[in-house]
This record gives structure tokens, C-alpha cells and sequence, in this order.
């Protein structure tokens, strides 16, 4: 930061003038230029001028041109530019101009050498034609820079010793679309760092020589051969990998768990994401993640996951920034992320950067593309649920991208053409969603990003009960380099969920309850870079909660239903962070943070004040007291640490730790027992305290049989306080004052998960297992009753056993056969056993808390992936994807519940995909 | 793709989706019988009063029985700290165990013990007697609907958590009095042991009702309500009669007594409460996982009786001749005019009319115990 150039504005200082009296050989210009790539230039000279540049951009990518000139034609221009440079240059008849390095294009045949003045040559380049140095380049398409010598930096300065730092982005080549969690390394530094979420990376390095090695999933590796003078940048465009068959998908995640600093970190592409089968063909990122040790669902089809052993509500799910609350479309038969505009996925488990913070279990972070900067292009599918459309491209080339999807769905014809008989035949379902993202480069150092997602679902399951929920966010940011060690992003936006159940059959009692959340937010990150052994970042963020715990309101004018609304709730939620990763030395590195979050509870609200020293009862409200609006009602803050170290015991085996603590001011509260869910969330007040956990993880990673095959053996143990259970016989919804139905607890979870992956050659998937158990423990006698005479008892998304395998035998180029084998313990559910009659009163005896538990989930899925054929060139490319979801046909259990029918209670058990469902799925892309 | 084969995946997907979403979920746990102990009532700790204890079990959630299973030929007694014990008898066979009239020192302190007629031994903790402060008042105030609610307080502060229930008794009569009942297919004239112009009906509380005056400086309940009739409800047709009692709780019989005023509610919507664990004071001595439901509390039982007649109330919607009266005539038999052999039951002899016919009315026009109830005048009638 100490370096603060004035770089931003130089896109509009920057001048150029032509005199257009003289012919086109003798134009004059003018202009000024400040460390400009050598793109603007030559832009700025094709736009004013008749002349074309051709260039290598790989070659050109160090230069940066700062120079002013008045009144100079082109070819004093470039022979100013290219003095005591190795790049050469030519200009033929037409107009064009080449641009080469150590050698020059001969424009003319060699018998009109004598025309010297368009020619710049010396002794030691041999010239050759244009069509002679394309051929040889065809030899070699695909790795065009791979075998030059990249300057970077400015070598008119005296090579000095000493340090300089190299930054840049590193893309697709193809759709210009930067490439997240790269690696770049070199060798004999042992030096190694990632791009970020923006394909960015800093790299600080001695001047010299020096060969970069860059590996990343999907693409094909590739290696730059720098010689550095100053600091200066280096983009770097990689090929994707098309043919996967023999060559790798590999090599940074190959690397990544035993060389990376995080840990029960996962990062997955998409491409990863769309090889596992789901239901209906479609690749859906919620799916996949519950293939990874330590996360697990409640149930199937249900919303939300938990990650070891923590709530649904203790996941903190970011969409490009934006935070989503229900991640599920169609009761969670879908994630709410259309899978073609998702670039891929990060999931914290246990060392969770202190830049995110306010849940306490885990991070989910959803990356969007910037869309094709080079080319339209796009994508469909069609599925028997779903179609989708996609579609991205330049509006503006290099400058502006746009990506933007749309998805909905066609279930209701199909739940329509159904027999009355099936009792399904009055179901309605349908969602669609939306995305749209804009990426505009201002220039190299300045870069904005916009963002909108809309969700919307309704369903009612054969009755005139109307579900409906829906996500809306919209998020700017923009990304700033002041220099190759720092830059900022600072993102503001707007995210909202709102769900509601509505029933308008019969006029006398329609009714509509409706919730929602509303968030503004806005944060600020810095990174700073001095060096490699260093990255430093700090940063703030703030978000405004505004709740709207529930309203129940009559539909039309002869409902008898009285208007009953929760207030509002507000807060503000604040932190500010600083973390450092220090890499002590090639096998050792630690990285710690702290982050310091504050919660204020703000009015307008009534408080309820109860008796000290007894439960939390309606009878025991003493007095309430209303704080206006703006008032800060209760503060909450903490200092929440980050810390994680890594220790290589060997290339190929490392050791890993993390310590964190967190804090969550926002509960949510569900309401399990009925097959509908109404989750209610809740904000910390002065009666419910913020929830606090700490982690503390351990963990081998150990890869064999030359990086190929990765293990890993993580365990952890988690304390929990203030997570909040229910009372007996609690009331959620509606409810005025929820602290008289809930209490704290105190929990512990610990577990032990198990990772075997193979991400390369023909035969290639995971196997994972994990061992986890949460508890909880109430026993204070203040909160009313004891729960399990205050034993621990199994939290109610405690289950045990987890074991997901996937996997993917590619039978050829185009034939891929791909399997998807889930197994996992029931969770626990509190059953009623008996009916009793009491002081006239008839009631349900149940058992001690979770004690039972629904019956064990296992499913195979089995699908046949077939790619159209694989030319490159080919104008779309399509594919299939056929096969059996639930090969076996057993009727998992999705809900248990229980109710009333002609004086006996029935319990019911709910399958939704009670039998073998075949799909085929079809997508094309153009 | 054909449009032929999309159908055929289409249907398949139907089926697979939707057949057979719900299915009947009964583990072992679930329909094994699950009849556990049910222990009721109150230890009674006024002067020269009954104790008594109703011994039940629970039902399966599939059975349709309403009320529990009584707990016959136990052996039930009241146990007091000192070693006294008073034993409970089940005279009337239905489970509900009492005792002689006692006046126990409330500076003892009792429980109960059960040896069930398997050998099965049971005890609730010693609990310390709580003095119940009598009932202040009990009244009525009628807007529309009309609620009747009590008021009571503890000078000394001593009570703080109370519970009530309630018994309430009306009266309804047949539309038309007769004077003449069947016996053996004889005409003969009523007493008032077989009358069926005045029948009382008798029903205790289903809910339980709970108040407290912890936060409050004085130990003052004031206008709690008991028990609110809708205006227009037939059982203040004639006269109606509420007994409420009063039962001082200890703060830990008061939570057990709030979670059974939770579970008791209705299920399967979309306000289901969270299900409540019962833990109550009551324990096995055979086998100490086997659950007993019950929270033995034991006071003195204060009540108070309030009498009301239509006539009390205003605006009152009175449904008056709901049923429609047939009558009929039938020539009387003429050897023995008492002979009767009329078949249909949907009619009851009248009134005889002097040398005519026996005039026969619908029966639910003459005889009010069709509508349940007994025919007894209850003692306290007035």
C-alpha cells in the first residue's frame, strides 16, 4: 500500500494525435503513455491509424511502455519503443505490422532486401517469411510461449540483486476466463502460490532467471520462462484440457492437499462437479458436497447440510458474495445453483480464513465465471424436470463480459398427467432461477464486478397448501491493484429470502405466513504481499440484518383469521480482521488471524425483561421495554482466532492443524415434527446469545503413487455454546418471545473422516467415510426442565456413519460410466410410544430426547455419460447423460411424522424417491 | 430422441417419483405394547378427607380406546416419612384407589407406593404438603361468551404455583314430561328413580390449568379464567352447576403439569409444538428404565361451587324446541291396559287419555337420558 501509483487514471491521460494531411507510411502522432501494456498502444495506434498489429500476447505481456512522443510517424514510434529490446518488428503493404522477438518477418521476398527502410535487421537474425514462421508455429500451437524467454521488468535498468515481484491473472485462453486456485511454482525456490478467487496472483521472487510452473484442474500444465528485471507483470493463458482420457485433470489438486496451507479445505470444479450422477442428469453443486468427508444432510431432498457435526444454519453459503439462505430448489431436489453458471467451489471445514466470518461450522463458497471475453457462446439442456440456457460472451472484447442463465422447470404437467388415484394428481411444483454477472476491466489495475441471482419456488403437495420461497441478491465489487504486492476489493450489496405458506381454499380461514430476511452488506479486503514468505490480509465488513420473524394475515375479506405479526428485528453485524500466512520455510508454514466481530441489537423492538433466578416462561415476564428505532438494544463482541499450521514430513506427505474459534449472532429455529418446514431465524438479542464454537483439527495427507492418488485422515473436535434446542413442547412459529422456548446448550462433536481419491487415468472418483458425533447437553434446572436427566444427548442431525463413494470409468473419449454409492446412519428422532390420560388431559408419552432414529439411508446411482464427438472446432457440442437414480429401489425414509386419524395416532413414513427412477438429460453448447 | 421412447421415459419417471410416497411407520418400538404406568391424583392432606388415586396405563398410539387402561387389584398406599402407611382400595374395580378419611400432619412429609398385581413394585419421591389457600371467588362475566374465572390468594406467600380442574354438572330435561315408563313391557307409573323429565350431565376438565404468581410481590391470582361456554351452548339451557378445585404445586410438579398442558395438543400441522419429555417423580423400583408417568404432589384440596341459571345471563342465545315432537295415538290393550307392545323404539308411552288411546311421543321428546346424563338428582342439586 505504500506504493500507491497513480495507474487508475491512465487510461484517460493517455493521448494520441494524428496528423492525417501526410500518406499513411509518413502519419504523424502523438501521445503519452505511463507504464501502459504494449495491447494499449497498439490499440490506440490500430484505432487512429490504418495499420493492423499482430502480436504474440505471451510475448508482449512483460513490456510496459512509458514514453512520450509529439508528431513521430509509426516507424519512428516502434523504432523508439524497441531499442535495445530483442523485439523486432516489420510492416508490410497492406498496413500490417508484426511484431516478433529475436527474429524479424520478412514482409517482401528477399530480392527486395534493398528496401532497408522498412526493414530493421541485424547481423545476428536470420529473416524469414511470414508463412514460413507460420508453419513452424502450427508445429507447436498449443504451447506458443512455453519456450521463450519472457523479460519482465524493465531492462534499460542495471540488473541489480535483490527481490521483485511479478503479478498478473492467469486465464483460459480460450474464454478468457481467469482460473482460480492455479498454481504456480518454481522448483528450485520451492516456491509456490495460488491465483485467487479472481485469478490473481503475486509472486516475489530474486531477479534472474527463473522457470515458472503452472498446473491447474482441467487445464493442461504449462511453464513460462521468465528472466526478471523490476517488478512487472505476467499474464498467463493456459489451454483446457480437452482429452482427458490419458493426460490428467489434475495437478492442482493432485499437489494441493499435501502443499497447501488450508486445511478441511475442498475445492472443486465444475468440471469435477458435473462428472458425479445426480437425479435427473443435472449436475448440482449440493449433491456433490455431500460426497465430502464430514458433510452430511439430514435427510434426503432436504435442504441445507451439515458439516461436522454442526446445523444447517451454522453453514455460511456465498453465491459470488452473496449470501444464500436455502440453497435448495423443489424440497432440496435441486440446488439453487444452475450448474452452468458456477465456475466451482470452496468449502472451509475447519481452518476458516478470517475474512469470513458469522456462522460457525463452514464456508461454502459458490464462484461465478466472468463470462466468455473473447467469443459468444452458451449452453442448454434439457432434462425431463428442468431446461436450462446459458449464455456468455464480450460486449465489449477483452473489455466487458457478460454470463447469464436462466433455469426453470416443467414439473407441474407432470405431476398434472398423473391418475387420481396416485393422490398426487393436485400437486403443483415449479422454480426457476436466474443469474446474471458483469465483469468490466477498466483497466489492468481496475476491475468491476456485478452480480445479480434470483430464486423462486411454490409447491403444494396435494392439498390447497401453497409453499413458496425465494432468494434475491445483487452484489457490486471492485477490484483494485495498487501494485503487484496489494490490492483491494471491496464489495456492497443487497441479499433477501423470504418464504411463506399460503392457503386461500376456503375463504373463512385463508390465511398467509409469511418470513423473510433482508441484508445489506458491505466489506473490504486488502492483501498485501511484501514477499513470499508473507500474504497479509486485513479488511472490513458490515452487515445490516433486517428480520421479519413471521406474519400471519387473513386472504380476502371474509377470512376470519386475525392478523398476528412477530415485529421486526434488526442488527448489525461488524468485524475487522487481520490475518498473516507465513511461510516459515518450504516444509513448514502457519497462518494466523484474528478477527474481532461486534453485534449490536438494534430498535425499534420490545424487549421482554423476565425474574431472575427462574424459567424463561410467560409467567415469569416481569416487564417489557420498547427501544426505538436505531436504539442499540445489546451489544455483543468478541475476538474470534484463526489459526493453522502445516508441516511437510515429506513431497508427499504433510501434516496439518488448525484452532478456531467463531461466533454466530443469527439462530435458526425448526420446526421438525410436521412435514412442512416453517424454519424461523432469529437474531441474537438480550434473552439469546450469540452461538460460540471452537475447533481444533488434525490432519495427514499422504499422496502415493506419484501424486496420483491422495489419502487424507482428518480429525477434530468441536465445543459448542449457546446453540439453542427447544423446550419441550416449544412453540416456534409465531411466537412473540421465543426465549421462553428455547435454552441454551452446550455441545461437543468429534469425528474422524477418511478421504481416498484418484482424479486421474481412466478409472478415477473418491471413496470417503467419516465417523461423527454431535452432542448436546442441557442441564440447567433455570432453563425449566433438564433434558435426558442432563446427560449429552445426540444432537438431532447426529449421525454416525457416512460412507460415499463415486466413481468414474471413462470407457473411451466419448463413453463414461459413472457410479454414486451413499450410505449414512438415520438421524435421530424423538418418538411418541404411548398415549396417556392425565388430570383429564390426553397427551403423547415420548421417548428421552433423539433416542430413536429413522431408518439407515443407502442408494446407488448409476449413469452413462456420452459426449458428442471431439473436434475442437466443431460449431456445438453436445452430450448425454442417461441413468438410474436409486438403483435399489429402497424407500429411504425423507420424513417421519405423526398424526391424529379417528382417535389413533399413525406415524407415516415419507419416501420421496421411493423406487428406481431412470433419466436422460441432454446439453448442448455452442 | 423420438417422441415415442420421451413418452416412455416420462411414465417411468411418473412412477418412480410418485407411487408410494408415504408409507405406515410402526417400528418395534412403536407397536410393541408400550403400556407404562400412569399414576394420577393428588394426596390429600385436609381434615378428615379421601385420597384419591387413579392407577391406569397407557395405550399403543394405535389404539382407539379413550381413557387409559385401569390398573386393577394393585396395592396402593400412602407412605409418610415416619413409616406410616395408608392403604388405598380399589372398590369400584376401575382403578381408582382410595382411601378412608384421613387427616394427615401436614408436618410430615408422603408418597405413594404401588405393587402391581404382577409383582411390580413403584414409589414417588417424599414430597412436602403444600397448604392450598381457599378459593376467594368464583364467578362469571359475560360479554357474549361466557367465561367463568376464580380468584384466590396466599397471605403467608407460601403457594405461588397453583393448578385447578374442574367438574361441571347441568342439567337438561325432555321436552315433554311424561309420567309413564316401560318396565317389562308393562306401563307403570315414574318415581324419581326412573324419571326421564330431569337428567344431569357430569363432565370433568380436559385441560389442565395453570397459573403462577412467581414474579409477583403478593402471592395473588386474580380473575384467572376456568372455563368459557359460547354463548348459545345447551348446557345453560336449565341450570348448570362448575366445582372447581384448588391444588397448591410445588414449582417442580408445576413444570411437569405445564409439559402435560403442551403435549396434549393437536398434531400433524404446521404449529406442532416440539415433543416434550415427561420426567416426573414417580419411579420403578423392578426395573429403573421402565417410564411412569405421574407427578405425585401432595395439599389440601380447596373447592368452591357456583350454581347459574339461564336467567343470570344476557343476550343469551337460547335454542328452544330443537327437536320436532311427534305424537301418536295406539288403542290401549284391552285386557290389561299396562300391556305394551308397540315395536317402534323411536316412540314412548305419554299420556293416557281418559277411555281413548295412549298417546305415544318421540322418545328423545320424553326422555332426556337419551341425551346421557343420569336420571338421579345429584345431592348437592339445589
Amino acid at each position: 500500500m505504500n506504493n500507491l501509483h497513480p495507474y487508475f487514471f491512465i487510461g484517460c491521460l493517455s493521448l494520441l494525435f494524428f496528423s492525417d494531411s501526410l500518406g499513411q507510411n509518413t502519419k504523424k502522432i502523438s501521445g503519452s503513455f505511463e507504464k501502459a501494456p504494449f495491447s494499449q498502444l497498439a490499440g490506440k495506434i490500430e484505432a487512429v491509424s490504418g495499420y493492423h498489429f499482430y502480436y504474440d500476447p505471451s510475448e508482449t505481456d512483460s513490456l510496459r511502455i512509458t514514453m512520450t512522443f509529439d508528431q513521430i510517424t509509426v516507424t519512428e514510434l516502434l523504432n523508439r519503443l524497441f531499442d535495445k529490446t530483442d523485439f523486432r518488428y516489420a510492416i508490410d503493404s497492406p498496413g500490417r505490422i508484426f511484431i516478433t522477438r529475436h527474429f524479424t518477418i520478412q514482409t517482401r521476398l528477399p530480392t527486395s532486401l534493398t528496401d532497408s527502410g522498412r526493414i530493421r535487421s541485424r547481423p545476428e537474425d536470420q529473416p524469414i517469411l511470414a508463412e514460413d514462421r507460420e508453419t513452424q508455429e502450427k508445429t507447436k500451437i498449443l504451447l506458443p510461449a512455453e519456450n521463450k524467454l519472457l523479460e519482465i521488468g524493465d531492462r534499460t535498468r542495471r540488473p541489480a540483486p535483490g527481490k521483485a515481484t511479478i503479478a498478473g491473472y492467469v486465464k483460459d485462453t480460450k474464454t478468457g476466463e481467469p482460473i482460480v486456485g492455479a498454481y504456480l511454482n518454481i522448483d528450485t525456490l520451492s516456491l509456490t502460490v495460488l491465483t485467487d478467487q479472481f485469478g490473481y496472483y503475486s509472486l516475489s521472487l530474486p531477479k534472474g532467471q527463473h522457470i515458472l510452473k503452472i498446473t491447474s484442474t482441467g487445464m493442461k500444465d504449462t511453464r513460462r520462462h521468465i528472466i526478471v528485471y523490476t517488478d512487472g507483470k505476467l499474464d498467463i493463458d493456459m489451454q483446457e484440457s480437452i482429452a482427458s482420457l490419458k493426460a490428467v485433470i489434475v495437478s492442482a489438486e493432485k499437489r494441493s492437499n499435501t502443499r497447501s496451507l488450508e486445511m478441511g479445505a475442498n475445492r472443486l470444479s465444475i468440471k469435477t462437479i458435473k462428472q458425479v450422477p445426480v437425479v435427473f442428469g443435472e449436475a448440482d453443486v449440493m449433491k456433490v458436497i455431500l460426497t465430502l468427508p464430514g458433510v452430511t444432510s439430514v435427510g434426503e431432498a432436504s435442504n441445507g447440510f451439515n458439516v461436522r457435526g454442526g446445523s444447517t444454519d451454522q453453514n455460511l453459503i456465498l453465491f459470488d458474495e452473496a449470501t444464500i439462505y436455502n440453497p435448495s430448489h423443489l424440497f432440496g431436489f435441486f440446488s439453487s445453483f444452475n450448474p452452468d453458471v458456477v465456475k466451482g467451489i470452496e468449502l472451509y471445514k475447519s481452518a476458516i480464513p478470517e475474512k469470513y466470518g458469522g456462522r460457525l461450522s463452514s464456508v461454502l463458497d459458490v464462484s461465478m465465471p466472468d463470462g466468455n471475453s473473447k467469443k459468444w457462446s452458451g449452453t442448454a439442456g434439457i432434462g425431463p424436470l428442468t431446461s436450462k440456457f446459458v449464455i456468455e460472451g464480450p460486449l465489449k472484447k477483452e473489455k466487458t463480459s457478460l454470463i447469464a442463465g436462466v433455469r426453470t422447470t416443467y414439473s407441474n404437467w407432470l405431476l398434472n398427467i398423473l391418475p387420481a388415484s396416485s393422490g398426487y394428481s393436485n400437486s403443483k411444483a415449479n422454480f426457476y432461477d436466474a443469474n446474471l454477472r458483469i465483469t468490466h476491466i477498466f483497466d489492468p489495475k481496475n476491475t468491476l464486478y456485478l452480480m445479480g441471482y434470483l430464486s423462486s419456488d411454490q409447491f403444494n403437495l396435494n392439498n390447497d397448501t401453497v409453499y413458496k420461497y425465494g432468494n434475491r441478491n445483487a452484489n457490486i465489487k471492485w477490484k483494485h491493484i495498487f501494485n503487484n504486492k496489494s490490492f483491494s476489493l471491496v464489495t456492497a450489496g443487497v441479499d433477501h429470502y423470504q418464504y411463506s405458506v399460503s392457503d386461500d381454499k376456503q375463504p373463512l380461514n385463508a390465511f398467509r405466513l409469511g418470513f423473510n430476511i433482508n441484508q445489506t452488506y458491505f466489506r473490504s479486503d486488502f492483501t498485501y504481499s511484501p514477499g513470499n514468505k508473507h500474504v497479509i490480509s486485513y479488511g472490513l465488513d458490515a452487515i445490516y440484518y433486517q428480520l421479519h420473524p413471521g406474519s400471519f394475515d387473513p386472504i380476502g375479506k371474509s377470512s376470519l383469521i386475525i392478523k398476528n405479526t412477530v415485529p421486526a428485528e434488526q442488527g448489525l453485524e461488524s468485524a475487522v480482521y487481520l490475518g498473516d500466512q507465513y511461510t516459515v520455510s518450504s516444509s513448514f508454514s502457519v497462518s494466523a488471524g484474528i478477527r474481532y466481530s461486534v453485534f449490536n441489537y438494534l430498535g425499534p423492538h420490545t424487549v421482554y425483561d423476565y425474574a431472575p433466578g427462574l424459567p424463561r416462561q410467560t409467567t415469569t415476564q416481569t416487564d417489557s421495554t420498547f427501544y426505538g428505532s436505531g436504539r442499540f438494544i445489546k451489544t455483543y463482541q468478541a475476538p474470534e482466532i484463526r489459526l493453522s499450521a502445516r508441516y511437510s514430513l515429506s513431497n508427499e506427505a504433510s501434516l496439518k492443524f488448525s484452532f478456531n474459534t467463531l461466533q454466530q449472532y443469527i439462530h435458526m429455529l425448526s420446526n421438525t415434527i410436521s412435514i412442512s418446514p416453517t424454519d424461523i431465524w432469529k437474531l441474537s438479542d438480550p434473552n439469546i446469545k450469540p452461538q460460540q464454537g471452537r475447533q481444533y483439527s488434525l490432519g495427514y495427507y499422504r499422496n502415493f503413487n506419484t501424486n496420483t492418488i491422495e489419502t487424507s485422515i482428518e480429525v477434530y473436535y468441536k465445543q459448542l455454546d449457546n446453540y439453542l434446542d427447544y423446550k419441550s413442547g416449544a412453540d416456534l412459529v409465531l411466537n412473540h418471545h421465543i426465549e421462553t422456548d428455547v435454552f441454551s446448550t452446550k455441545g461437543k462433536a468429534y469425528g474422524v473422516e477418511f478421504l481416498l481419491k484418484r482424479l486421474t487415468g481412466r478409472l478415477n472418483g473418491w471413496i470417503s467415510y467419516t465417523y461423527s458425533r454431535t452432542f448436546l447437553k442441557q442441564d440447567d434446572p433455570l432453563a425449566g426442565e433438564v433434558i435426558n436427566k442432563g446427560k449429552y444427548y445426540p444432537a438431532s442431525f447426529d449421525k454416525p456413519h457416512n460412507a460415499n463413494f463415486i466413481g468414474n470409468y471413462r470407457f473411451s473419449h466419448r463413453y463414461s460410466l459413472s457410479v454414486n454409492v451413499v450410505y449414512s446412519t438415520g438421524r435421530p428422532i424423538t418418538l411418541p410410544l404411548a398415549v396417556f390420560s392425565l388430570g383429564g388431559s390426553t397427551g403423547l408419552y415420548y421417548s428421552e430426547r433423539n433416542q430413536y432414529r429413522i431408518p439407515d439411508y443407502f442408494r446407488t446411482d448409476i449413469s452413462i455419460n456420452i459426449d458428442g464427438n471431439h473436434r475442437v472446432k466443431k460449431l456445438s457440442h453436445n452430450s448425454w447423460s442417461a441413468g438410474i437414480y436409486n438403483v435399489t429401489g429402497r424407500q429411504n425414509a425423507y420424513s417421519v411424522y405423526f398424526t391424529q386419524e379417528n382417535g389413533a395416532i399413525k406415524g407415516y413414513k415419507l419416501s420421496i424417491f421411493g423406487t428406481l427412477i431412470p433419466f436422460v438429460t441432454y446439453n448442448i453448447k455452442f | 430422441m423420438s417422441a415415442t421412447s420421451k413418452k416412455y421415459w416420462l411414465v417411468l419417471l411418473a412412477i418412480g417419483y410418485l407411487s408410494d410416497c408415504r408409507k405406515p411407520y410402526n417400528p418395534p418400538v412403536i407397536t410393541t405394547p408400550n403400556n407404562y404406568l400412569v399414576v394420577d391424583g393428588v394426596i390429600n392432606t385436609g381434615t378428615e378427607t379421601i385420597t384419591s388415586i387413579n392407577v391406569n396405563r397407557t395405550r399403543n398410539l394405535g389404539d382407539t380406546v379413550i381413557g387409559g387402561i385401569p390398573e386393577l387389584n394393585a396395592q396402593v398406599a400412602i407412605v409418610t416419612g415416619n413409616g406410616a402407611t395408608y392403604p388405598l382400595t380399589d372398590t369400584a374395580g376401575k382403578g381408582i384407589y382410595t382411601s378412608i378419611p384421613l387427616t394427615l400432619d401436614i408436618n410430615q412429609q408422603y408418597g405413594i407406593t404401588i405393587k402391581t398385581s404382577d409383582g411390580r413394585k413403584y414409589a414417588s419421591d417424599l414430597v412436602t404438603p403444600k397448604q392450598t389457600p381457599p378459593i376467594d371467588s368464583l364467578y362469571i362475566q359475560q360479554p357474549y361468551d361466557l367465561t367463568f374465572y376464580v380468584n384466590t390468594h396466599d397471605p403467608a406467600g407460601n403457594t405461588r404455583y397453583y393448578r385447578w380442574d374442574y367438574i361441571e354438572t347441568w342439567e337438561h330435561d325432555a321436552q315433554l314430561q311424561t309420567g309413564w315408563t316401560v318396565v317389562n313391557h308393562l306401563i307403570v307409573p315414574m318415581d324419581s328413580t326412573t324419571q326421564t323429565f330431569q337428567c344431569w350431565s357430569t363432565v370433568n376438565s380436559s385441560t389442565i390449568l395453570l397459573a403462577n404468581t412467581a414474579i409477583l410481590a403478593q402471592d395473588i391470582v386474580n380473575a384467572f379464567p376456568i372455563e368459557t361456554i359460547p354463548n348459545g351452548d345447551d348446557r345453560v339451557n336449565n341450570k348448570y352447576s362448575l366445582l372447581v378445585r384448588e391444588y397448591a404445586l410445588t414449582a417442580d410438579a408445576y413444570n411437569y403439569w405445564l409439559l402435560i398442558q403442551k403435549t396434549s395438543q393437536k398434531l400433524g400441522t404446521l404449529f406442532d409444538l416440539q415433543p416434550s419429555q415427561l420426567v416426573g417423580n414417580i419411579h420403578p423400583l423392578s426395573n429403573p428404565n421402565e417410564p411412569v408417568i405421574g407427578f405425585m404432589s401432595a395439599s389440601s384440596i380447596r373447592q368452591k361451587r357456583i350454581f347459574l341459571y339461564q336467567t343470570n345471563l344476557t343476550n343469551w342465545q337460547h335454542n328452544t324446541n330443537v327437536y320436532q315432537c311427534d305424537t301418536l295415538g295406539i288403542p290401549v290393550d284391552r285386557t290389561d291396559y299396562r300391556i305394551y307392545t308397540y315395536p317402534d323404539t323411536l316412540f314412548a308411552p305419554y299420556y293416557f287419555i281418559s277411555g281413548g288411546p295412549l298417546i305415544l311421543a318421540t322418545r328423545r321428546c320424553v326422555d332426556c337420558l337419551l341425551f346421557g346424563g343420569t336420571n338421579i338428582k345429584p345431592s348437592y342439586w339445589k
